[in-house]
């Protein structure tokens, strides 16, 4: 066996050969479940691996489309899900016994993953052979998505649930998928990455251990099933050391704190979808770049070579991307994986000085967040004293102000920023996708034809019983499968267990966050609030708000943290929140501006609902509105139309000029109404 | 009668937004908010002729708020209990109206602030009968701000219950007493502050204990008896002598969880059996007096900023109590 070579790959029977390429996924979904149900097979024949399934934010935060709250959502960000009805059409001709299939569900993630095993049952399918995950990882999107719906404790045991059922029945599912993902879109340093995903890891382990449902062997196998969802930003060299770090942080953990002995149960399993947040406005068209470089972070160490893989769009800080855009981030994946030589070799970095330093320091640092705060009680303690969001936060800001002096070059906004106008955008769409308004209707009558077909008593039988289930603190997988056969709604489902267990508000990342910026345009904006305080004897007011369903939170507590730092007093309302809402606290608060942020591409409608309530209160000339967020510049005008005062899209980061911007329009509307 | 020759009649425009604020029109209310809130010097001029309109419009403005204050350690989860406190107030009794003022604080680098007590105040829909108003502490001490004061004498005319919540900073929130007719200190199940706040002021003030975030009912029974010995041995409230846990409103101490509404009913009753008490007078006292304090302290800090700059030059030239005669000696000098 002396004449093995370093550089090649051999199988376990010694017998050379090269790696099996990851699994290639689209993050797809859209409009309604007939043309998503077109768009999976479609992508599946352009030879896509993997199902990644977006559901719209309705059906995230559990709500049926046919309720106010739903409608402006209905198609946007993804699929609408209402009753089994709908899944039988989205998984029309897919045979679900072959597919690997990945929700991004929270929130709801059992009630999907019922409807998923009802529709299974249905077409007789064995249980066993369901290959998949939920997303399920609740921590995070308390920290930074928002479409959680109950409150932490309650949302943990939901998980467990989750766990004792699938270790039994379907034992290939995944239950839950830890993620980074969204933390590092937060704004997480690697080690923040590395730190909170692991504890949220621990979190929803330390919860089934408690619950003493597994025999040991069980346990370990259930450890097996807890896989990862990670992000990969510009940094490549680092961000394939942190995925290292991961890998042997994860095997430890599994050792020390679980005594996992089996190998196998130990192996960091992991998908990714690289960062967006480093995507710009500014020249789309150098994202495509980005797009490769971070996907090269995530495949280039063999031996922490991501196992799913799914890239964003060039232009996804434009709009949502359309079918043309995510098929040519296939493309890149295929071309990686087939036409370079990378699936030869073993691991190129075993061995390297610099990588073994670097991982080992980041393995260190994120060792000592862990003990940090397990040490004060734990992950779900640290969602309630909001300790989590508020790193979070400043590593946010820290960015930002980097970004602000220049100190972190991003290529065509903060330097070389004049360019030949992109062609890419030029196409009648514009370059950007939009959901057919008219869509919507197909998914309403739908769910009224369900609701009228349906057997009501067996409904309302299954609900009481669901209801019985969440009271006596059982497992509610059983009553939830029950539900999905019976033609129960998401918005029912999620209204009944509501009631038991009540919703909750996490902390907002505004809490004791300060900026640390101190330049000519805060001195600017400061001498104008200054001025407008010796004309109108008050502070500057503005209340900075979400309407809709969207929860990503970070834009509007940026903005509250700068607008405080200029000198406004900031009424911070959070999200989730009415036209209605928005309105009678602008009024009740006397306030002389309304700021607020949408990136779910609900803007026109919800911006036409808030302009009608702000007009019928009398008060759209007093009170000017600023929206901020990811709007295609081909909507704004209308939006003008409207009556929104300015528009702020990713391109305008410097919170300071924003902050003057604001000011000059209060300044010159309350002057105007004087 | 005394400033009645001075007082200017009241403008139109704000007779009709009084009017409209009575059937508790929204904007207007605000609006006057606003202008009890100002500091410019015109809007006193007007304060003091809404002063006299609603004193010689009796029969128009005959309600009187019953004003109750919540205070306590930040955490605590007054937002959220105020929050569902409000909810059960309005649906026990359908004619109740309610202002709320929540205070946040301010920041000392810039004098703006985030004020986020709304987060937990959205219903959705609009409620006719309850007005939610965020204030800043402007850097003022004591968990409640001159704004607090201002605004609670226009709208104690118009509303059956005003509900403060300080900023919950500590141990020095004490003026709200001055001004409310109630007060209530909410704190963490078993979190040992109760012991901690022996020690100081605050514990002296409370009319009512509430431990909230008693979601387990061994949680509840527990912290009560924590209290209560607390508070025995403090001998600081007369104790109802059974200590059986359910009747612990009688010693009132309220054993809450907002998150699951338990013991919210309690709490309600409790304030609806509440009535004006506190003379209005002892607020007005209270506050002219931090306010000629403030103004005056404000006064002497900058006429001594010059004389700081010019012995900052000689310094250890002067001893302090030298410095001190200096100061007080050019004060003296301005006040001739």
């Amino acid at each position: 066996m002396s004449d093995k070579k370093e550089h090649i790959i051999y199988d376990q029977d010694g017998k050379p050969g090269n790696d099996r390429p990851w699994i290639f996924r689209t993050y797809a979904g859209h409009t309604n479940v007939r043309a998503s149900n077109e768009l999976y097979r479609s992508n599946l024949a352009k030879g896509q691996t993997g199902l990644s399934i977006a559901f719209d934010l309705a059906t995230q935060c559990g709500y049926s489309s046919d309720e106010d709250i739903a409608r402006p959502e209905i198609g946007k960000v993804g699929v609408p899900i209402n009753t089994l009805d709908d899944f039988a059409i989205l998984f029309d001709q897919m045979a679900m016994d072959e597919i690997n299939t990945s929700m991004t569900i929270n929130g709801t993630s059992m009630w999907l993953l019922s409807l998923y095993i009802a529709l299974a049952e249905e077409r007789g399918i064995d249980l066993a052979k369901l290959q998949g995950t939920t997303q399920n990882d609740l921590i995070k999107e308390f920290l930074a998505r928002g479409t959680y719906v109950f409150p932490p404790d309650q949302s943990i045991k939901l998980i467990v649930d989750m766990y004792e059922y699938c270790l039994n029945n379907i034992p290939k599912w995944n239950p839950s998928n830890v993620c980074s993902y969204h933390l590092q879109e937060a704004g997480a340093t690697p080690v923040q990455e590395l730190a909170y995903s692991l504890v949220t890891a621990i979190t929803v382990l330390d919860a089934i251990k408690e619950r003493n449902c597994f025999s040991e062997e069980d346990f370990e196998r259930c450890v097996g099933r807890v896989s990862f969802f990670v992000n990969a930003g510009m940094r490549f060299v680092e961000e394939m050391c942190k995925m290292r770090a991961f890998t042997e942080l994860w095997d430890e953990i599994c050792q020390q704190r679980y005594g996992v002995k089996n190998a196998k149960y130990r192996r960091f399993r992991y998908g990714v979808q690289v960062n967006s947040l480093g995507l710009t406005e500014e020249q789309p068209e150098n994202n495509a770049w980005r797009i490769l470089i971070e996907a090269l972070g995530v495949t280039l160490s063999r031996n922490a070579r991501c196992r799913a893989l799914q890239l964003p769009a060039w232009n996804e800080a434009l709009s949502l991307p359309r079918p043309w855009d995510q098929q040519w981030s296939l493309r890149l994946q295929q071309i990686l994986a087939y036409e370079t030589d990378l699936l030869e070799y073993p691991d190129l970095f075993d061995g390297s000085l610099v990588v073994e330093s670097k991982v080992n320091d980041l393995k260190t640092k994120a060792k000592a967040e862990i003990q940090k705060i397990l040490d004060a009680g734990g992950g779900v303690e640290a969602i309630k004293t909001g300790y989590m969001k508020s790193q979070l936060v400043i590593s946010q800001s820290e960015r930002m102000a980097k970004i602000n002096t220049g100190e972190q070059i991003v290529v065509g906004k903060n330097r070389w920023a004049d360019g030949i106008a992109s062609p890419l955008l030029d196409a009648a769409d514009g370059g950007v996708f939009k959901v057919d308004p008219d869509s919507a209707a197909e998914t309403i009558n739908a769910l009224l034809e369900t609701k009228a077909k349906r057997d009501n008593s067996k409904v309302e039988a299954c609900l009481k019983q669901l209801m019985d289930d969440a009271k006596a603190g059982k497992n509610l997988m059983a009553a939830s499968i029950a539900c999905a056969h019976a033609r129960v709604s998401t918005g029912e489902w999620s209204a009944t267990l509501r009631e038991v267990y009540g919703e909750y508000r996490p902390p907002t990342g505004v809490e004791g966050q300060t900026l640390s910026l101190e330049n000519d345009k805060l001195q600017t904006v400061r001498e104008k609030v200054a001025k407008f305080m010796d004309q109108f004897g008050h502070r500057p007011r503005i209340v900075v708000g979400k309407p809709g369903l969207d929860g990503h939170s970070n834009g509007a507590e940026m903005i509250s943290v700068a607008a405080r730092h200029a000198g406004f007093d900031v009424i911070y309302f959070g999200i989730r929140l009415s036209a209605v809402d928005i309105v009678q606290s602008a009024i009740e608060e006397d306030v002389d501006v309304i700021g607020i942020s949408l990136l779910s591409g609900s803007h026109n409608e919800i911006i036409e609902q808030l302009m009608q309530e702000l007009d019928k209160e009398g008060a759209k000339e007093a009170i000017p509105v600023m929206l901020g967020g990811i709007i295609p510049q081909a909507d704004i005008p209308e939006l003008h139309q409207k009556g929104i005062r300015q528009v702020f899209t990713p391109k305008d980061y410097d919170l300071m000029d924003i902050m003057n911007t604001i000011m000059d329009i209060v300044m010159e509307n309350k002057q105007r109404n004087a | 009668m005394g400033d009645q020759a001075q007082t200017k009649p009241l403008e139109q425009a704000w007779v009709e937004k009084l009017t409209q604020a009575r059937s508790l029109k929204k904007w207007p209310l605000a609006k006057l908010i606003s202008l009890f809130e100002s500091k410019l010097p015109e809007s006193a001029t007007t304060r003091q002729a809404i002063h006299h309109h609603i004193r010689n419009n009796p029969d128009q403005f005959s309600r009187q708020a019953t004003i109750l204050g919540f205070t306590g350690t930040p955490g605590a989860g007054k937002s959220s209990l105020i929050a569902e406190l409000c909810r059960r107030l309005l649906a026990m009794d359908t004619h109740i109206t309610i202002a709320v003022l929540a205070i946040d604080p301010s920041s000392q680098v810039s004098g703006g602030s985030i004020l986020g007590d709304r987060t937990r105040m959205h219903y959705g829909k609009k409620e006719e009968r309850l007005f939610f108003r965020s204030q800043a502490s402007n850097l003022e001490l004591g968990g409640v701000t001159e704004a607090t004061f201002q605004a609670c004498r226009v709208l104690r005319h118009l509303f059956d219950f005003i509900i403060i919540e300080t900023v919950g900073i500590g141990q020095n929130e004490i003026d709200i007493q001055y001004m409310t007719d109630h007060t209530f200190l909410v704190m963490q199940p078993l979190a040992g502050d109760q012991i901690q706040f022996m020690k100081c002021g605050i514990m002296e003030i409370p009319d009512s204990f509430i431990v909230n975030k008693c979601d387990e009912e061994k949680l509840a029974r527990s912290s009560y008896h924590m209290l209560r010995s607390s508070l025995k041995q403090a001998k600081l409230v007369d104790l109802h002598a059974d200590d059986d846990y359910k009747q612990s409103a009688k010693d009132h101490i309220f054993l809450t969880s907002a998150l699951k509404g338990k013991g919210i009913d309690e709490l309600a009753n409790h304030v609806l059996a509440t009535n004006p008490i506190r003379p209005w007078q002892q607020a007005e006292t209270f506050y002219l007096k931090k306010s000629i304090q403030r103004r005056y302290g404000e006064f002497g800090l900058a006429l001594i900023t010059n004389l700081e700059n010019t012995q900052h030059e000689q310094d250890g030239v002067y001893s302090y109590e030298e410095q001190e005669r200096l100061a007080l000696e050019l004060i003296q000098s301005h006040l001739k």
